[in-house]
Formats: C-alpha cells, structure tokens, sequence
C-alpha cells in the first residue's frame, strides 16, 4: 500500500457482513431498559430494598416482637436535658418517665421516681445521688433542679440506640421495618406467583383450545371480574381469619382475572403463526405447543403483568393491615406498623412516617419498572 | 346494543347470585355460630336464638329465606346489634357516604381534567412533569398514609381543619381530599394521554389549518372524543366514591357505610357483612352498566356486538 492512490482491496463478505452488534431479543430488551433512567432506578431500590429485608436483620441486636416497656416512643431525634453531674443527659419520654441518655447517644436505664411534689407540679427522681425535677406543669415538660428551680441545659441529639425511634410497645422500628419489608414483599411476590400460574394455566388453556371451552372459561372471567376484588378480599380474611396464609391465600386467588386475559389474548394471537403449525406438523403435543413454543412467547407481557401486580397486591396487603384485618400480632407488615403509628400520630409522626415511605418506595420502584419493562418490550421503539 | 346489554345484564344477575351464594357459603362455612363469640348462653337460649334467626333449617332453605328477603329489601337482622337490621345500617350509613362521595366527585373532576389537560397541551415542559409528577404520587401513595400526613399538618399542627366528622364544610375538605386522590391521579393521566393521542389526529390538523383558535380546536375538537376513555373509568369510580371508601371513613371517623362495613368485619357481625357486601356488589355492578350504556349513547362510532 505505498501508492495511496490504489484502490482498496474490497471483497463482497466486506459488504454484505452486517457490522451492528448482534443482539438476542432479551438482550435488546436489557438495552432498552437500561437506557431509561427511571426503570433502571426502580430496580436498583428494588434490589435494595430487597437486601435491607432479607439481610437486615442480621445486622441488629433488636428482635421484632420483644417489647422494652422503659423505652416506649422514644423519636429518632431527642430532646435531652444535661445532667446535674454532667455524667450524659436525660430524656423524658411519653409516660413522663425520665431515662438516661449516655454521651454518645445510646439510652441507658430508666431513673428510680423518689417522690411526688404536687405542690411544684415536679416528679422527683435520683440521678446518681442527686434529686432532678421533672416540671409537668406546663408543655413542654423541663427537667429542673427542685430546689431553685434552674431549668438544665438543653439540646436535640440522635438516637443512637434506636436509630428510627421505637414504636408504642418500645420495639425497634428499624427491626420491625426490615420484617414488616420483608413480610409485605413476601405476600407480594407469593401472590404475583400464584396469580400468574393460575392465569397462565387459565389463559392458555382457554386460548388454545378456543370455541366452546373458550367461550365457556372467558365467561367465568367477564363473571368474576365484576365481583368487586376488595370485598371478595375481605370476605375471605373474615372466613379463614387473620394470619399470614390467609393474606397469601386471599390475594393469591383474586388477581388472575386479568393475567388470564392477556395470556388468552397472546396465545390466541400466537396460535395463528407458522411456527404452531411447523411443530403440529412434526407431531408436538399440545403441551409441548403450549408451553415450549406458546407461553415463553407470551412471556413479556405476563412480565410486564406481573410487575404491575406486585404494587397491588402490596397496596392490598396495607390496606388489610391497615383495617385490622392483616396480620395477627406481633408480626409486622407495612400496613400493620402503620395502623399501629396512627394511634400515636400526634404525638410521634416518625412512626408512621418510616413504613408508608417505605410502602411508597416500593410502589414507586414496581411502577416503574413495570412501565420500564413495558415500553422495553415493544418492539416499535426499537433503536 | 338491545341485545348485548340485555346479555350484560345476565350476567350481572348470575355474577350477583354467585356473589350472594359465595358470601353466604362463607359465612356459614365460619367456624362457629353467629352467637358462640358472646358470652357463654345456655343451650335453650341458643335454640331459641337459632330459632328465632331461622339457623336451625337446612342451608338451601336458608339460603333461599334469605334470597327471597333481599328481594324483598329485608336483609335480615344484625346479629351484633338487637333490633337493628341490616338494611337500617344501609338506610343511615349510604346516604353519608353519598353525600362525601358527590363532593369528591365534583373535586376529581375539577382537579382531575383541568391537570391532565395542561399536561397534555403543555407536553413535555415543565407544566407536564409537574402535573404528571403529582399524579404520579397520587397513585403511589395509600390513601390512608394521604390522610394520616393531611390530619397531622392541618389538624395537629396547624389546628385549622377538625380531625373528624362532617358537622361543617371545613369537615370536608381532608377526607375529601384522601378519599379522591387516587381517582383525581388516575384521571388526569388518562385525560393526558387520551387527549395527547387524539391531538395526533388528521381532524385536528384540518381543524387548525383552518385557522381556528388553539384554544377552539382544543375544547370544541380535542377535548369531545378525549373524554369519552375517562367517561368509561367513571362508573366504577362514581360507584367507589359513593359507596365510600373503608379506610377514609374509619380515619376521620366519618359514619357512612363503609366504617359499619369495616366495624361489621372487626366485630364478624356476619348478617351486616352479608348485606353490605351484596348492597355494595349491586351498586358497583349497577354502576358501571349505566356508564356503559351512557358511553354508548355519547359515541356512535362505538358497536357493541
């Protein structure tokens, strides 16, 4: 090539080879998703959130149900009053108790109460010897000095000990949360799976055998489909009681309606095409028909179902926790810690506000990575 | 179309009489009498109970009793409550749940097309996330968790709106605004969307070539086959809307029929669950027939076969 004025030497492979990386169809829809920054956001909290349930509770000294009567409400952020020692602070919780809070956050024992003076409107209680008032008669209540009546220093500090606060009953809240996660998600995820058997089985059946067996399966979803879901919900909690199985047994039962009928939809699409035909004529069998060539091409819009059934089944979950009809105690789920919180609301929004962010969170990752899936799937927005 | 809501309304009845077969079968299926969780009653007491209730004949009599009185409009007696039937609970609770769920439905609607149809003439700028961004919350965030962060602000911490009751209008303004803001969410995407595709379409670049205001083209042109997808997602929603939802009701501790529901579940009161189970079955199933019919009626190009 020393004349650069040569023509190159050009072969028809050259030409004809195609020089775009060649991808597999899931590999396009990997492309696709990663490329949208919400989807790929949703599944990385999904992932998160998934690990901050299943390992979380390896990391924490608290257990979910044990109750610590000294240390109830206390929030992520205290009020403390310094000690006449200056040996740490106080805080007063809830019950007008006064509890020692180390130097460096964490919560020590509860002070021994000496006596009442109701005259002063002050609960006297020994600090180390020494006697500190707690002046209840006017909000905010102040730890003073009962004799002259000198108001202690003052300042907010973390909560080391519990970093979210504990509940009414004094349990952790981040321990419940990581159980109370890991439950709801569980329920979800079980339900999703049992729905979409159910519907695969229901859907394929009916869209493959077609007519009168069609008709006949279409006409008991249109049926059931009109049957108000929360009621039937509800009523099957009512008979099987409260727990854990019948949660999963109820929504496990309720929203195959619709997965049904996207896979009928596909399946009666599908059975149309040549490749049906190409394994009819070597002599599959329906099953084989069904569900190696029919279902796994039908497989991106149960996906895209299933994801979006994750939310529901979670919202419903809440929505039972939140009636009293969820769980039995002390198991947590989302909606339970929830009901528990708005008794307290007044007075300790925290409780409240972890598990429905928490429940946002989650609604919000399967939103959209579901609408992520959805717009990766179709193939018109190919690029 | 005669024909094929004449089919729709069969299969609303048979739908209906699974529903009351279903719920009846369950809650006979309860282990337990309605009268075992009291305190311990004597054998006779309990026969003349069972006697009085009509529980000591066989199921399908029962059954068919039961049947024939909802017919009638007689649901039967609470079992929780002496002398107080099933369709008093309706009688007092619906019509407070009406009254809350018209209220929410002028406010969905206010809130619900006004923001989707921003979104939509404003697509792609900040007006659209913004409303679209709201929406977005709307359908991600329970409503209880809506309604416990309203009661907090307005009524802990600001004091300006009360925590319960409809005694006045300002009694209004939170549940109203938990109780729609899941549909006031919805709807707004849909009008978006509905109202995006339909601005695609070759009539609106007649309309505008023209020469008509953007304004006529959107209101007179867009805006009349836009809403006919958010007139379809309605009738379950008026139904859902009036017959109250549980969880709002029993927050702001409102008496309309769904906290007797959710009372009625807690105390397994099971002759209130029964009636109001089936009353809120009928209404809904009602409800999104009549929208049907409407939606047909709005749009000719629609043929139901």
């Amino acid at each position: 090539m020393n004349n650069k004025w040569d023509m190159l030497p050009s072969s028809n492979e050259d030409r004809e080879k195609i020089w775009a990386k060649n991808r597999t169809f899931a590999g396009d829809v990997w492309f696709r998703f990663r490329h949208k920054p919400t989807a790929i956001g949703g599944l990385l909290m999904i992932v998160i959130l998934l690990l901050f349930a299943l390992f979380g509770p390896l990391f924490t000294d608290y257990s979910y149900s044990a109750q610590k009567l000294a240390a109830v409400n206390i929030p992520p952020i205290m009020k403390v009053y310094e000690r006449p020692d200056g040996e740490g602070y106080l805080h007063i919780t809830q019950g007008l108790k006064l509890l020692e809070v180390n130097k460096d956050g964490t919560l020590g024992a509860q002070l021994e109460k000496v006596r009442e003076q109701s005259a002063d409107s002050m609960t006297i209680y020994d600090c180390g010897g020494t006697e500190v008032g707690l002046y209840y008669g006017a909000n905010p209540y102040v730890v003073a000095d009962p004799e002259s009546g000198v108001i202690y220093p003052s300042k907010t500090m973390w909560n080391k000990s519990y970093i979210l606060g504990t509940d009414s009953l004094g349990r952790d809240i981040l321990t419940r949360l990581m159980y109370g996660t890991r439950i709801s998600l569980m329920v979800a995820f079980v339900a999703a799976a049992v729905n979409m058997v159910i519907g695969i089985l229901f859907g394929g059946i009916a869209g493959y055998a077609g007519g009168t067996v069609d008709a006949v399966m279409m006409r008991i979803v249109d049926i059931i489909s009109t049957i108000p879901l929360t009621l039937y919900v509800i009523l099957i909690m009512v008979f099987l009681g409260s727990g854990l199985q019948s949660i999963i047994i109820a929504l496990g039962t309720v929203y195959w309606v619709d997965m049904a009928r996207v896979v009928r939809g596909q399946v009666l699409s599908l059975k149309a095409q040549e490749f049906v035909l190409a394994a009819k004529t070597i002599g599959s069998s329906t099953k084989t028909i069904l569900f190696q060539h029919l279902i796994p091409n039908a497989m991106g819009s149960i996906l895209v179902t299933v994801t979006m059934l994750i939310p529901s089944a979670i919202f419903m979950e809440a929505f039972l926790g939140y009636l009293g009809i969820g769980l039995q105690p002390p198991l947590a789920s989302l909606g339970t810690m929830c009901n528990d919180a708005s008794e307290t609301l007044r007075s300790c929004p925290h409780q409240l506000l972890f598990p429905a962010l928490v429940i946002c969170l989650i609604m919000f990752s399967f939103n959209f990575v579901g609408d992520g899936l959805r717009d990766a799937l179709d193939p018109k927005l190919k690029k | 179309m005669v024909r094929y809501f004449a089919k729709r309304l069969g299969m609303m009845i048979v739908a209906l009489f699974l529903i009351m077969l279903l719920t009846f079968t369950i809650m006979h299926a309860v282990p337990g009498g309605p009268f075992t969780n009291d305190r311990k009653v004597s054998p006779e007491v309990e026969a003349a109970l069972n006697e009085k209730y009509n529980l000591d004949k066989p199921l399908p009599e029962q059954f068919f009793g039961y049947l024939k009185g909802i017919l009638h409009g007689d649901m039967g007696p609470s079992f929780k409550y002496i002398g107080k039937e099933v369709s008093d609970f309706i009688k007092d609770g619906f019509p407070v749940s009406a009254k809350l769920g018209l209220v929410t439905l002028v406010f969905v609607l206010l809130a619900a097309l006004p923001m989707g149809i921003l979104a939509a003439v404003k697509n792609g700028r900040w007006q659209d996330m913004a409303m679209m961004g709201i929406a977005t919350i709307g359908v991600t965030i329970p409503s209880f968790v809506i309604a416990s962060i309203l009661i907090y602000i307005f009524s802990f911490r600001l004091n300006i709106l009360p925590t319960y009751g409809l005694d006045s209008w300002k009694g209004y303004i939170l549940p109203v605004i938990a109780l729609g803001g899941y549909s006031v969410s919805y709807m707004a995407r849909l009008m978006r969307s509905s109202l995006l595709e339909v601005m695609g379409q070759d009539y609106i670049r007649t309309a505008r070539a023209k020469g008509l205001t953007e304004i006529k083209v959107i209101v007179k042109h867009g805006l009349r086959n836009a809403l006919i997808p958010v007139i379809t997602v309605l009738g379950p929603t008026v139904a859902g809307l009036l017959t109250g939802s549980f969880v709002t009701e029993k927050i702001f501790a409102i008496p309309g029929l769904g906290s007797y529901f959710v009372t009625s579940v807690t105390q397994r009161d099971y002759m209130t669950i029964m009636g109001v189970t089936i009353f809120y079955a009928t209404f809904l199933m009602v409800m999104t027939l009549v929208v049907d019919i409407f939606y047909c009626l709005i749009d000719p190009r629609i043929k139901y076969e």
